[in-house]
């Protein structure tokens, strides 16, 4: 059985920021003037990379679709209120053990939706973002018509650009090693198809399923194939075919025999605890 | 290497200094002081006559004579720029003045054009036409290259790598480079980087004592004159009227600094240099007659920076509306 992991929201953000910052590496890494030394655009197909016009242009239009779709993810975490991406108190310790696990000298310790150190690299590479953002907006702005900025403010946001640049290459590259770690593995397709194996799920991220409102947060996400999943589940589980229309109004129920990978689907008839507070 | 230290603490310095004006709320007075003057100068063409008496025009032997302190001293021997089997060398032909090279900043294009069925002899000292909005500034991929508040577009030549993207990307590729000296040598000379851009800096140490460029004050016929932007451009744009004549450098590129004024067609006279005098290497500029700033097609672009976070933004209202209503409906049913 699978459930959702990344929505279509997400994952639109994942592969259309992927798509944006490796154009914009491509480009600004041409900016520096080393495809023409180091023959790239010798390469066929590849000519253009040594003119410094046209990969200005495209780091442009790159970076206004990264722009757009950093305020559209920011403001989507915000409103939906997901914060489970963002680095907590003790991240960084967790992280050790969970480094200490792979060789094992230690347990790994129970996960919630996102390992400690994925926690970490986000806000690296969040912040690294951010900040090529910043710093580019004053590159862009320094070189408009009629606008004549300091020589310290065009030197530095030059430098701290360049410099995160490099900062963000290499986050990209341990974003990427670590699916060498074959434990990490299976969330890859999750990226492509938003579902992950729940026995997955079970084994590293317990509390991510532990979570008091994680219930509500599958149940939201429902979307049709995973009905169908339900309602297999529920067929097996004894409960008889079950119309989709209550199938989308249920909420799942992970009872105690969770282990024994038996999901019990009932009607609502609690309501959330967050619900309930208010209500009180 | 304690030269490069010396002007990161010196930039660290004044980007303190920046901040503490900002913050102090000092910066009107600054501001005043920033955008004090711009200077330019015109060249005009009907009266220089390439010093035919001389050795060496008077404008460009004072360029060098002025500017020798500063010229590279490299250390041989100097390795290529790695994967090609090149380097720019400049510095066993220091002596050379008819083109740009790192050792020379400024050089007079003797030419003969046709016009009017004649055959006229013109003379163009060519060097940085100080553009108003350069590009050679605006791409340096390491910002240390930079207008000055009197217009002057100066090279830190400390910090400058040795791209040679100021080069491609001038319409005149004027800056011209020597290898084996500069800050690349420190960091990894063979893989990266290739030297020092040089070029004329409209003698901006000159004109911060209030006293004019070199090649201004060495002209015997007083064919370059130098003074505040706006007079020497209401100037060459009178003169052009008057004369029936001719301006470069008032459109091109945007605008720059430079106003040379002809009474011949400065399209003849780019004709003239492309048969005469281009060789297919840098150092040897056209006088390409309305040529565009690179920078303009970016500009824009640049309105989609705008654009960009606004409909970010929308479009993430959307998604969490979509959301929360799912939710909502969710919990109403629930209820």
């Amino acid at each position: 059985m699978k459930i959702l992991r990344h929505n279509l929201v997400i994952r639109f953000v994942h592969w259309i920021t992927a798509l944006s910052i490796f154009i914009l590496i491509f480009t600004g890494l041409g900016q520096m003037p080393v495809y023409r030394r180091y023959n790239v655009d010798q390469i066929p197909g590849l000519g253009w990379s040594s003119d410094f016009l046209i990969t200005l242009n495209i780091h442009y239009i790159a970076a206004a679709v990264l722009i757009f779709i950093s305020i559209y993810y920011l403001t989507y975490l915000i409103g939906t209120r997901r914060f489970d991406i963002l680095p907590q108190r003790g991240d960084v310790k967790e992280s050790i053990k969970i480094f200490a696990s792979m060789v094992g000298l230690a347990e790994e310790p129970q996960n919630s939706k996102y390992l400690a150190e994925q926690r970490l690299a986000f806000m690296v590479t969040a912040v690294s973002v951010l900040i090529l953002i910043l710093t580019g907006l004053i590159k862009v702005y320094k070189n408009l018509p009629g606008v004549d900025a300091s020589v310290s403010l065009i030197f530095w946001s030059a430098m701290i650009h360049n410099l995160f640049t490099f900062i963000l290459i290499f986050s990209i590259i341990v974003h990427l090693l670590a699916f060498l770690i074959k434990d990490n593995r299976p969330l890859v397709p999750s990226m492509f198809t938003g579902k992950i194996d729940l026995a997955y799920v079970q084994r590293r991220h317990q509390l991510w399923l532990d979570e008091p409102n994680n219930n509500k947060t599958m149940g939201k996400e429902a979307d049709p194939s995973k009905e169908e999943n339900l309602s297999r589940t529920a067929e097996s589980a004894g409960y008889g075919p079950l119309d989709r229309k209550n199938i989308s109004q249920s909420e799942i129920i992970l009872a105690d025999d969770v282990r024994k990978n038996i999901y019990t689907l009932i009607p609502p008839c609690t309501k959330p605890k967050k619900r309930a507070k208010i209500n009180t | 290497m304690a030269i490069t230290r010396r002007t990161f603490l010196k930039r660290a310095a004044l980007s303190g200094v920046t901040a503490a004006t900002l913050l102090s709320g000092a910066n009107k007075v600054a501001a005043q002081a920033v955008y004090q003057q711009e200077y330019a100068t015109t060249i005009d063409l009907t009266k220089c006559d390439g010093c035919p008496h001389l050795d060496t025009p008077g404008c460009v032997a004072a360029c060098r004579t002025k500017n020798q302190p500063r010229f590279p001293q490299p250390e041989k021997p100097i390795g290529d720029y790695w994967p090609q089997t090149i380097h720019e060398d400049w510095s066993d032909k220091q002596h050379i003045t008819n083109r740009l090279t790192p050792y020379n900043w400024t050089y007079v294009q003797h030419l003969e054009v046709e016009h009017q069925g004649l055959l006229m002899e013109v003379h163009v000292p060519r060097r940085c036409m100080h553009c108003d909005n350069p590009p050679c500034s605006g791409l340096c991929p390491f910002g240390v290259n930079n207008k000055t508040p009197e217009g002057a577009v100066v090279i830190d030549t400390d910090i400058c790598f040795g791209g040679a993207k100021c080069r491609d990307v001038c319409p005149w590729e004027i800056p011209q480079r020597q290898a084996g000296v500069g800050l690349y040598k420190e960091v990894a000379p063979k893989y990266a980087g290739g030297g020092v851009m040089y070029k004329c800096d409209m003698c901006i140490d000159l004109i911060q004592e209030g006293k004019e460029p070199a090649c201004v004050s060495a002209c015997p016929n007083q064919a370059i004159t130098f003074g505040p932007k706006d007079e020497m451009r209401t100037y060459a744009r009178s003169w052009a009227a008057d004369n029936q004549g001719y301006i470069y450098g008032d459109q091109e590129n945007g605008g720059t600094s430079s106003f040379y004024l002809s009474k011949i067609p400065f399209e003849s006279i780019n004709q003239a240099i492309k048969e005469r005098e281009v060789d297919g290497k840098p150092g040897r500029p056209t006088m390409e007659v309305g040529v565009k700033n690179p920078l303009d097609e970016p500009e824009n672009f640049a309105k989609a920076f705008v654009m960009a976070p606004v409909a970010g933004l929308l479009a993430a209202g959307l998604s969490v509306y979509k959301t929360m209503q799912g939710e909502e409906k969710h919990e109403d049913t629930e209820a």
